[in-house]
């Protein structure tokens, strides 16, 4: 126990001399929670639309006044003479309504007109959204008219649940505080252990009296205290800036935070002592940390949408489960009978990953 | 005058030759050049999916009507919702919103039926979870066309008995307005064109600024660099030289890229390739300034890899290539057009899938062109300044 301590108490002197790296460890994690909750978002307000109204009645001018003043778009002036794509190849506009001629005169008859919308479709989401919005503003619209007179007709009435101002803010946070997690202890973690390989400071480990596990417990030790450091700060910004607040028992957020900082050390240590090359083993810490728990692990994109042949590997991302662990301790509050299997995934996996650090340690000495 | 521009020329091509030879004995560059951004393509563009659909939609059916009946299959029978059970309260209804088993409700009322027969308006409610904010807007658009669909059958059938009954004289009824959608340059609406066109530009700024900075860190953790200076090559040379072998290298990483996007994505050429090629030349230049001008800040390879995780996370999400720049909040918005992936990426998407041209690009080559000049003089400068 006293040669773990003293095994992480050297640890922590080396990179406390590195004086850039410790204060990018720590600030980092902060920056990217900042910055990334604010940036990702899918759901876009204020698009740029043309209106070519090749009718200018009436009734064409109020339809394009409702697009007008809907928040969803706004309008950019476009010349008539010019080809409504135009404004789509050069980017001017995401989506063109055309409304034909002879419209007014239609909807006065009693007939019913179409007005085509061209949607730039090179982004799909942001597609099915404006022809979302389009739909309801021309909805709208026929209501006003009172078109839907004396046919009856059916009114929805959305509610949007837990959060009614679609702010994505308090989905997205949770999930980049646990990237921040994720990543940062593993990549000081694997160049700690890398360095060790590359300049053979491992042979003075093995000549002195210090066994395997003490020494690999010592590190990961010391990049707990780390990841320890970067969920205080995170988890304070959490609740204070992004107007979180911990729902129900926090015992199983404890828990699994610890059991996460020994996983994801574990992994940064098993990646360096397996890749005993510094800058391998950052891309090695990027593919891991970064790729597979922001892709994987339904940070943005549902983990539904994935392919089922690729579906399979989110199982073994430790991220995943943690965020699953954050999620409901700061969202949903189900406590212990909700997590368990995570905190137990996230235990296996952390033993997983330190049965590997541990026989690469082994092979290192060899190849030294 | 001639004799000097020919010393340079040779110098240069020894140095470049030494470069070149470093590179050839580094299998791991070779392996880590090409490994990487190809997985990167494949995962981001199989895995990064927003599309919304098989919503489980649970049901509260109290007017058990046939029209209520047909409302509600035509909810089901869309491939946006799937039938996730009915229900009989509507507390039962909200807990399993709650617990996360349903995605959205839908309340029909007892006078549905007897209100829709007599021609009175009706209101349904709908129930959304949006924790997902994007879910639940475009669940929102769903719900609405749905509905909409849904009064123009009413309104075709019912128009007919009114006619009968009134015996001849024409309803006084206005038309009713629908948008019919085009959906441009990608009509199967394929989200993973946008996100692998996206996932280009930041893995060329990526790749280039990391193997960059450690090719510029390297010579001098070794203490090299005295080596060098002693030659009668000048820092200029120095760094040139440095940098012609690993732009070659990493176009080749384009063009590998570019396979991947065509070969396991199907993404459509429909514009002149060459302007794809050349903007990827600018890219690759300015990330390899990135990650030069870093290694002059950083005294180590840990330093600068770990400065290359402080600049390259904020690169890629504020691009617009994997979120919309247009959902990013307004004060940001300005901002990202100082990164030279959002212009590529511009690029990328117009010129593969909608066919612009010159003329409409030529805003953005000349950004990036502003971009890759700066980034490299300032890192020859600051690289210059460091060895003298």
């Amino acid at each position: 126990m006293r040669r773990i301590l003293s095994q992480a108490r050297k640890e922590l002197t080396q990179l406390m001399r590195d004086r850039l790296a410790l204060a990018l460890a720590l600030v980092l994690p902060l920056i990217l929670l900042f910055l990334l909750s604010t940036a990702i978002a899918l759901t876009v307000h204020n698009l740029p639309l043309v209106i070519q109204d090749l009718d200018d009645s009436a009734a064409s001018r109020r339809l394009a006044d409702a697009f007008r003043a809907s928040i969803s778009f706004y309008v950019v002036s476009w010349p008539t003479d010019q080809s409504p794509e135009k404004a789509l190849t050069n980017n001017t506009a995401r989506g063109v309504l055309i409304i034909p001629r002879n419209f007014g005169r239609d909807l006065n008859r009693g007939a019913n007109t179409q007005v085509q919308l061209l949607v730039d479709a090179t982004d799909s989401n942001t597609a099915r959204i404006v022809q979302g919005y389009a739909t309801e503003i021309t909805g709208g619209f026929n209501q006003d008219s009172g078109s839907m007179a004396g046919s009856g007709m059916v009114t929805a009435q959305m509610r949007l649940w837990f959060n009614p101002g679609r702010d994505s803010i308090k989905f997205a946070s949770p999930g980049i505080f646990v990237m921040g997690i994720s990543m940062f202890p593993a990549l000081l973690a694997a160049l700690a252990m890398a360095k060790e390989g590359e300049q053979k400071t491992i042979l003075q480990v093995y000549v002195s009296s210090i066994s395997a596990h003490e020494f690999l417990l010592g590190k990961i030790l010391a990049f707990m205290v780390i990841a320890g450091c970067e969920w205080l700060l995170g988890m304070f910004a959490l609740l204070t800036v992004f107007g979180q607040h911990i729902a129900g028992d926090p015992t199983p957020l404890i828990v699994g935070s610890v059991l996460y900082f020994f996983c994801v050390s574990s992994f940064g240590v098993m990646v360096g002592a397996r890749i005993p090359n510094q800058a391998a083993a950052i891309q090695a810490v990027a593919l891991g940390g970064f790729l597979l728990v922001f892709l994987l692990s339904g940070l943005i994109f549902p983990i539904e949408n994935i392919p089922p042949g690729l579906r399979w590997v989110s199982n073994i991302v430790w991220g995943r489960y943690y965020i699953e662990v954050v999620r409901d301790a700061l969202l949903q509050g189900g406590g212990w009978p909700a997590v368990w299997f995570s905190v137990l995934m996230i235990a296996v996996l952390g033993g997983v990953f330190y049965t590997l650090a541990w026989l690469g340690a082994r092979r290192m000495q060899v190849s030294a | 005058m001639n004799g000097q521009t020919q010393r340079f020329t040779s110098r240069l091509r020894a140095l470049i030759r030494k470069e070149f030879h470093q590179i050839r004995r580094d299998k791991r560059l070779a392996v880590s050049l090409t490994i990487p951004p190809t997985l990167q393509i494949l995962l981001f563009g199989f895995a990064l999916d927003a599309t919304v659909s098989n919503l489980r939609l649970g049901v509260i059916d109290w007017s058990h009507t046939p029209e209520s009946r047909e409302l509600i299959s035509s909810f089901t029978e869309s491939k946006s919702f799937r039938p996730g059970g009915t229900y009989t309260s509507v507390t039962d209804l909200e807990n399993a919103i709650n617990r996360g088993k349903l995605d959205a409700g839908l309340v029909v009322p007892y006078e549905f039926g007897r209100d829709l027969r007599r021609g009175h308006p009706v209101d349904v409610q709908v129930l959304l979870n949006a924790v997902n904010a994007n879910t639940a807007t475009i669940a929102q658009g769903y719900a609405g066309a749905l509905i909409q669909a849904y009064n123009q059958e009413l309104a075709r059938e019912g128009i007919h008995p009114l006619v009968r009954m009134v015996g001849g004289t024409p309803p006084t009824r206005r038309g009713i307005v629908t948008t019919v959608t085009a959906f441009l340059y990608n009509p199967g609406l394929v989200n993973a064109w946008f996100i692998v066109t996206g996932t280009f530009g930041v893995l060329l700024i990526l790749n280039s600024s990391l193997v960059a900075s450690t090719a510029m860190i390297k010579e001098r953790e070794r203490g090299t660099v005295e080596q060098l200076l002693m030659t009668p090559a000048n820092t200029t040379e120095i760094v040139i030289a440095k940098i012609i072998p690993l732009f070659l290298l990493l176009m080749v990483v384009v063009f590998l890229a570019i396979g991947v996007m065509r070969v396991f994505f199907s993404v459509p050429v429909r514009g002149n390739m060459l302007l794809v090629i050349l903007g990827a030349a600018l890219c690759v230049l300015s990330g390899i300034g990135i990650g030069t001008f870093l290694a002059t800040f950083t005294k180590s390879a840990q330093q600068a890899q770990l400065s290359a995780f402080f600049i390259n996370p904020p690169l890629a999400t504020l691009s617009g290539s994997m979120t919309p720049v247009e959902a990013m909040p307004s004060w940001l918005q300005p901002i990202t057009w100082l990164n030279p992936i959002r212009h590529f990426g511009i690029i990328t998407r117009a010129v593969m899938m909608k066919g612009s041209g010159i003329d409409a690009l030529w805003w953005n080559f000349l950004a990036l062109i502003g971009f890759t000049l700066l980034l490299l003089s300032l890192s020859v400068w600051r690289f210059r300044k460091q060895l003298g």
